[in-house]
């Protein structure tokens, strides 16, 4: 199973059906999936700190969620997890582009991209990193019972690596 | 129109149905109006008010109520057009409109120079708005909403009065709270 499957399957096994994200060239591989699968609501955000409000909104109501966004993106985001996702204990896998490693073009996305993870720890916030698709499922499947289990947001961290070593 | 006589009458209406509240007066004013098990309160993510209130109309059939206010909506105003996207037929989003941050010392905000929150949910694709700025035209424009689809967006101008007590409650405790109440 390629890697964009991967996530789609284990999102379908810990029954998280509203996915809200903000778009991304290499996420668009797991996004598209998601969009075109009946079993999911899709919702474009304008921004990723709006991702997180949804999400959370989502799961108060009783239904599972996970967010979808780059690296860039993650600085949007920070206070809405610090200020509501962590503090309210609320287990909402966020699954992040992360930019400025390897094949990376743009000078402008290094700095974000090299300290998202940094910031996360900061945080307090569990994040994995996946590198290449080898013991992928077990990861991707433990992080969401790990989510769930802590109640609290985890990060899985998608590389360029993974998806080819380009951006896109 | 008060904030918290405005927040009493939508309480009355509201039956139990589920509210979230935008963070500081907002919030401790719904919890003095009448704390509920299905009152969400915020404590920060200024701006994502409405936001958790799309996410939670996207989740459940019942109808949900978002009690924003202008100074946090002016943050993040591409919720908005979200809404309007997704069109939910069952998100009522009230707006407490005092033109001002007033818990920041009363500096006026966009809406006090020209911004109209009303056009701009009309511009996003929400048909059904309401601008009010007295307790009869709430109940009446609150009333309608809770009878037709939405979404909606009621604009409710209201004045700065003084604070009441900080509410008694917590971030973790209001959301699985609040959750219990969903299970069937």
């Amino acid at each position: 199973m390629a890697w964009a499957e991967t996530i789609v399957q284990a999102l379908k096994n810990w029954d998280t059906s509203l996915i809200a994200y903000v778009p991304d060239i290499s996420i668009h591989q797991v996004t598209s999936l998601i969009d075109a699968d009946p079993y999911f609501h899709l919702v474009s955000a304008t921004r990723e700190e709006e991702a997180i409000g949804i999400a959370v909104g989502a799961y108060a109501v009783g239904r599972n969620a996970a967010v979808f966004m780059q690296s860039s993106g993650f600085g949007n985001s920070v206070n809405a997890l610090a200020s509501l996702c962590i503090p309210a204990r609320t287990p909402i896998p966020i699954f992040i582009n992360l930019r400025g490693g390897p094949g990376e073009f743009n000078l402008a996305q290094v700095p974000m991209g090299r300290t998202t993870r940094p910031i996360m720890d900061l945080l307090g916030l569990v994040h994995f990193t996946l590198e290449d698709e080898h013991r992928m499922d077990t990861l991707v499947n433990g992080a969401l019972k790990l989510c769930h289990a802590n109640r609290q947001p985890v990060a899985i961290c998608v590389t360029q690596m993974l998806h080819g070593g380009k951006i896109a | 129109m008060l904030r918290l006589e405005a927040t009493r009458q939508i309480l009355d209406q509201a039956g139990q149905r589920p509210i979230v509240a935008n963070l500081g007066p907002t919030s401790d004013e719904l919890w003095h109006a009448g704390h509920r098990d299905r009152n969400f309160y915020t404590y920060g993510s200024m701006g994502l008010c409405s936001s958790i209130a799309l996410g939670m109309a996207l989740s459940t059939q019942e109808q949900v109520i978002s009690l924003d206010g202008d100074g946090s909506l002016l943050m993040n105003l591409g919720t908005i057009a979200t809404i309007g996207r997704e069109q939910p037929k069952n998100l009522i989003v009230v707006v407490w409109d005092n033109e001002q941050w007033a818990q920041t010392g009363h500096q006026p905000s966009h809406t006090a120079y020209g911004t109209n929150l009303d056009q701009v949910a009309r511009s996003c694709g929400i048909e059904k708005t309401a601008v009010v700025d007295d307790l009869e035209d709430l109940k009446s424009a609150f009333g309608q909403a809770l009878e037709q689809d939405g979404p909606w967006f009621i604009v409710a101008k209201i004045q700065e009065t003084e604070y009441l007590e900080v509410a008694p409650v917590e971030p973790e405790f209001t959301l699985y709270r609040f959750r219990e109440s969903f299970k069937t």
